[in-house]
């Protein structure tokens, strides 16, 4: 394996829980990110396209409609469709399309391995400028599950 | 024909920016009802600004969009210098053109290739696209990269930039930093000129409105910062004159407000105004480019502001290559803007169309009121005025397809939902 293991926030910042995927990367910053592995983020889906081209793996961090909100959900992409959850993105093309369409259109570049950590959030209704309480709360649980993932992959043989 | 009643109901409206429905009612071929709801909740940017310094303007309204967010950093900066009475020009203002260009670029991008143009080769999304034209998909994002590079050349990042501020910049970048991007933009002109010439052979429905179009006009460039505010119409002022020329107001079933001329109603502002407006601005070789696309001024037909937004790219693209090619650095990278009482207007075009801010400041600088109207809330009625007009060809088709040309018809002004939610104190009169 070459390339750094990519850990990729998706949200924008003032949009309330939808930064989630940003406060999970800003909490890993903070307690400093493993050997290896860059921390990213992204405001949009379209933005996510080249930064999936890497032959390490990929985590993807965002914040998805589900109840209850503050739940962390550990996600292969094409899970995203196949049970009914929706990633916050307000810009037409969703995580789960990013994804698809870098495989499509760069088969050979795109990183081998990516999952998604998703935070559920309730549907925004009103203006908040932080995280909602149950949100932040997940935001050190998403983190150790990022942690997990990659000591789990660098423990991998194919990922060695 | 029958005279039978249907409802084409989309719930959430997909490739447009943030959330929104559509409910249009059909009698026969006559629309009875339509309601363009955009439920995206309120974010209230106007009453946040309230007693933050007129230094924090820009910063705080770039956060309304992570697509055009130079769009708000430079109606905020140009309305709370007119209110400072400070005037920016020379290099910063190249700077801040430099900037707006690579906004224009990113956002009109991602809108053609990703969102718009599956419409118009019958793809349900970007994705059932690439399959077949992955090459030009590719191409579209790299054309968008080339934007958003020069956007954090500029801005210190791509999305959100942080180093504009009121009165110019916080450090200006070096010439050698601009010219290294030369290429890559040189490369997305040629590009761009394909791919107009690509999208030309679109299947273009046969619509026109008679719309009236508003656009900033500047002396002699094609419109970006500043400028007057002038319409098809006849319309030309100042742009403090907008509180006086337009106004808007609430309806029940959308969190944006419509926005109206002043006794007269519906216009649009965006790329086919830009374009009817100021078609003589446009630099030479894109009159040529977009004469060879067969469009022609007046455009009326808003299937084809996909081709106007291309002619957009392909003149952002060459205005930003003759910008840098000419730019030489400041001597200072702000001009200094004390605080002072007053209010000011400023005006922009964003990708999406006119953008402006007004700010009342108090003498410390302190923001007393703001006031910011984006385009997609300008646009909404006229938005459903095309749906209505379509109509006859709506019940013509099944419900399948109707519902899809709706969308179309919608995507035609690449409304952005999330800029418009607006909220307004509910006024309660007591007899």
């Amino acid at each position: 394996m070459s390339g750094r293991t990519r850990v990729i926030g998706l949200g924008q910042a003032a949009a309330g829980d939808d930064q989630v995927g940003l406060a999970v990367i800003e909490h890993l910053r903070e307690r400093g990110a493993p050997d290896g592995v860059e921390l990213l983020t992204a405001a949009e889906p379209s933005a996510l396209l080249p930064l999936l081209e890497t032959p390490a793996p990929v985590v993807l961090v965002d914040a998805v409609l589900a109840a209850p909100p503050g739940e962390v959900l550990v996600l292969e992409p094409e899970e995203l469709e196949q049970r009914g959850l929706s990633t916050m993105s307000t810009h037409g093309l969703g995580v789960a399309q990013a994804v698809a369409l870098a495989r499509v259109l760069s088969p050979a570049a795109v990183s081998p391995s990516i999952r998604i950590i998703g935070v559920s959030i309730s549907p925004p209704g009103r203006f908040q400028q932080g995280l909602s309480p149950d949100v932040a709360a997940a935001v050190p649980r998403a983190a150790e599950h990022i942690l997990r993932t990659l000591t789990h992959w660098s423990q991998e043989p194919r990922h060695a | 024909m029958t005279n039978r009643t249907r409802t084409l109901q989309v719930d959430y409206l997909t490739r447009v920016e943030g959330e929104t429905s559509l409910t249009l009612r059909l009698e026969g071929d006559k629309a009875t009802d339509v309601r363009l709801s955009i439920f995206e909740p309120p974010r209230f940017f106007e009453a946040l600004l309230r007693g933050r310094s007129y230094l924090e303007a820009p910063d705080i309204t770039s956060r309304i969009c992570g697509i055009c967010p130079a769009a708000y950093l430079m109606s905020a900066c140009l309305a709370v210098e007119d209110a400072l009475g400070v005037q920016v020009d020379g290099p910063l203002r190249v700077l801040r053109r430099i900037l707006y260009c690579g906004e224009w670029i990113e956002s009109h991008a991602l809108h053609v290739f990703l969102l718009h143009a599956p419409d118009f080769l019958g793809y349900p999304d970007a994705l059932s696209m690439a399959k077949r034209h992955g090459e030009w998909v590719q191409r579209g994002l790299r054309i968008k990269k080339a934007g958003n590079t020069l956007m954090s050349i500029l801005g210190g990042r791509s999305i959100h930039p942080i180093n504009v501020r009121v009165g110019g910049f916080y450090r200006a970048p070096s010439r050698a930093e601009l010219e290294a991007h030369l290429p890559e933009l040189r490369w997305g002109r040629a590009a761009t000129a394909e791919a107009l010439e690509w999208m030309a052979g679109f299947p273009f429905p046969a619509f026109e409105r008679a719309y009236e179009f508003v656009s900033l006009r500047h002396p002699s460039e094609y419109p970006l910062l500043g400028g007057r505010i002038v319409s098809s119409e006849g319309l030309d002022i100042p742009v403090h004159g907008w509180d006086a020329h337009f106004e808007e107001t609430q309806v029940p079933y959308s969190n944006a407000l419509h926005a109206r001329r002043v006794g007269r109603g519906a216009y649009l502002c965006g790329p086919l105004a830009r374009f009817n407006l100021n078609f003589d601005r446009l630099a030479p070789e894109v009159q040529e480019a977009a004469r060879r696309a067969g469009l022609s001024v007046p455009c009326r037909n808003p299937f084809r502001a996909l081709l106007v937004r291309l002619v957009e790219v392909l003149h952002a693209f060459t205005e930003a290559i003759q910008l840098i090619e000419r730019y030489e650095e400041p001597a200072a990278p702000y001009v200094d803007t004390p605080a002072r009482a007053g209010m000011g207007s400023g005006a922009t075009e964003a990708p999406r169309g006119l953008l402006y801010h007004r700010y009342t400041l108090d003498p410390d600088g302190a923001i007393r009121e703001a006031r910011i109207v984006p385009p997609t809330s300008q646009n909404q009625l006229s938005i459903e005025d095309d749906l209505r007009t379509l109509a006859p060809e709506l019940a013509s088709r099944s419900h399948a397809e109707a519902t899809r040309l709706a969308e179309q018809a919608i995507r035609n002004h690449d409304p952005c939902i999330s800029c418009a939610t607006h909220f307004l104190t509910l006024k309660v009169e007591r007899a």
